[in-house]
């Protein structure tokens, strides 16, 4: 029953812990202003943040879900694309996520 | 496209029905962006060789359908440990067992054998697979429904979320000997001693019936024996009481006593040892057949008595090696702080 992670090595494992924190404030902060899922992936990989379309969307569906994003479908170069943006509720709980993980950011600093 | 649109099929058929178009659209945009992107820079249409790359680099369809998907188990994180460990006990406490007495009876219970259609040893023991399997698949089965039904529950009402620490189990050291137990069997062998002395002659006449049970010669050695093993239960119970723990003299000195006890029983199985009935008011023939329906009972048991009596056994030498680790192993933790008691 061992699964697909704990196959990982120790480091990747850890690694990939603390990322999945960091994509969502990520992904709240590049929501500032609105993009679609495609434009979004690659805003994030040229911040070094890459990640999956199989990762981005369902996160997008969550956030969405919690009211921290709102969604449009709007045509855009002859194709049907949804459009996301950060809602006000969303823009507030960036603010304090933000806060928290620079608060986060000074205690480890502390500690190393 | 047809791979592309084969491949958001599969996909499709997973997800759940309110959001399949939805998520199907989101994703189909995004793969055709994917391919425009590299059309673009290829400036040529991609073959199916790289279309085909880039849906495998998306993944399985129905890995990709998973993660929309909200996560769903049987039996949860929380549960799953204790359905691990009812499991064993099943397997060890029925499981096991069945196997043993079926194994038992169709090595020495010959007649149990030539009821089975093939008749020989190895065939007997082969059939075997079968029932076990379904016996097996039948109690994981009910464990596993009665566990998704406690799984239910259990996200429903987070019973399992109300405790109380001060109604957890005490420190056990497994090689404390409980004083009550002691006690008990103390009692119990004293008891068998005064009653087993009273049955000395192989003569046995039962109250005011008249009725006599003659028992074979063999009978003296059965009584020595077990008035042995009783008193050697007395004395070894008596230092039990006075110095709870054990320690690997006396748990060897047990394992002795077992052995011979499990010995003579199966000798007793299979000794014939009730020689006569008599009553007077039955029929001297009616009471032959009654004392040889008896042998042959006692007879027939012997594979369930040589069985338990492995157990027994096994059971002793685990705590004569359970008593040595404790004896070579450095304390540490609670026991090393005084939580446990100390040899």
């Amino acid at each position: 029953m061992a699964h697909s992670s704990e196959t990982l090595n120790p480091f990747e494992n850890l690694r990939l812990e603390l990322r999945r924190g960091c994509l969502v404030l990520a992904v709240l902060a590049e929501l500032r202003s609105e993009q679609y899922g495609y434009t979004l992936r690659k805003a994030l990989a040229e911040h070094g943040m890459a990640i999956d379309e199989g990762t981005l969307y369902p996160l997008l569906r969550r956030l969405e879900n919690q009211g921290l994003l709102v969604s449009e479908w709007r045509e855009e170069d002859k194709r049907n694309k949804r459009f996301y943006r950060l809602s006000p509720d969303g823009k507030l709980i960036l603010k304090q996520l933000l806060a928290e993980w620079q608060s986060m950011n000074a205690s480890l600093n502390g500690i190393f | 496209m047809e791979l592309l649109d084969r491949y958001l099929q599969a996909v499709k058929f997973w997800l759940p029905k309110a959001q399949k178009q939805d998520i199907i659209a989101e994703l189909s945009e995004d793969i055709c962006s994917q391919i425009e992107e590299k059309e673009t820079e290829l400036g040529r249409k991609l073959n199916e060789a790289e279309v085909e790359a880039i849906l495998k680099q998306l993944g399985r369809p129905l890995l990709v359908a998973n993660r929309y998907l909200p996560q769903q188990y049987l039996i949860g994180p929380v549960l799953f440990p204790i359905y691990r460990f009812v499991l064993k006990i099943v397997g060890l406490c029925y499981l096991v067992p069945w196997v043993l007495v079926w194994i038992g009876l169709m090595t020495f219970g010959l007649s149990d054998r030539a009821q089975h259609p093939s008749g020989s040893l190895i065939g007997a023991l082969a059939s075997l697979w079968g029932p076990l399997w379904l016996a097996a698949f039948f109690a994981f089965g009910v464990v596993t429904i009665v566990f998704a039904i406690l799984e239910r529950s259990q996200a429903k009402s987070r019973f399992l979320e109300d405790w109380d620490p001060r109604k957890l189990p005490p420190v056990r050291d497994p090689n404390q000997i409980s004083r009550a137990s002691s006690i008990f069997e103390l009692a119990a062998n004293t008891v068998f001693c005064m009653w087993w002395v009273g049955i000395r002659s192989p003569i046995i006449v039962l109250g005011q019936s008249a009725a006599r049970i003659t028992l074979a010669p063999a009978w003296r050695y059965f009584f020595w024996g077990f008035l042995f093993l009783a008193f050697a239960n007395i004395a070894t119970s008596g230092v039990n009481l006075l110095r709870p723990h054990w320690t690997r003299a006396r748990a060897s000195v047990r394992l002795v006593t077992d052995v011979i006890g499990v010995a003579l029983f199966c000798w007793l199985c299979k000794a014939g040892i009730l020689v006569e009935i008599s009553i007077p008011t039955v029929a001297p023939a009616k009471t032959l057949e009654i004392a040889n329906a008896i042998n042959l009972w006692m007879s027939r048991s012997f594979p369930i008595v040589f069985i338990v009596g492995v157990v027994i056994a096994a059971l002793d030498v685990h705590r004569i090696v359970r008593v040595k680790t404790a004896d070579t192993r450095p304390l540490r933790g609670v026991a090393a702080a005084g939580g446990l008691p100390q040899q």
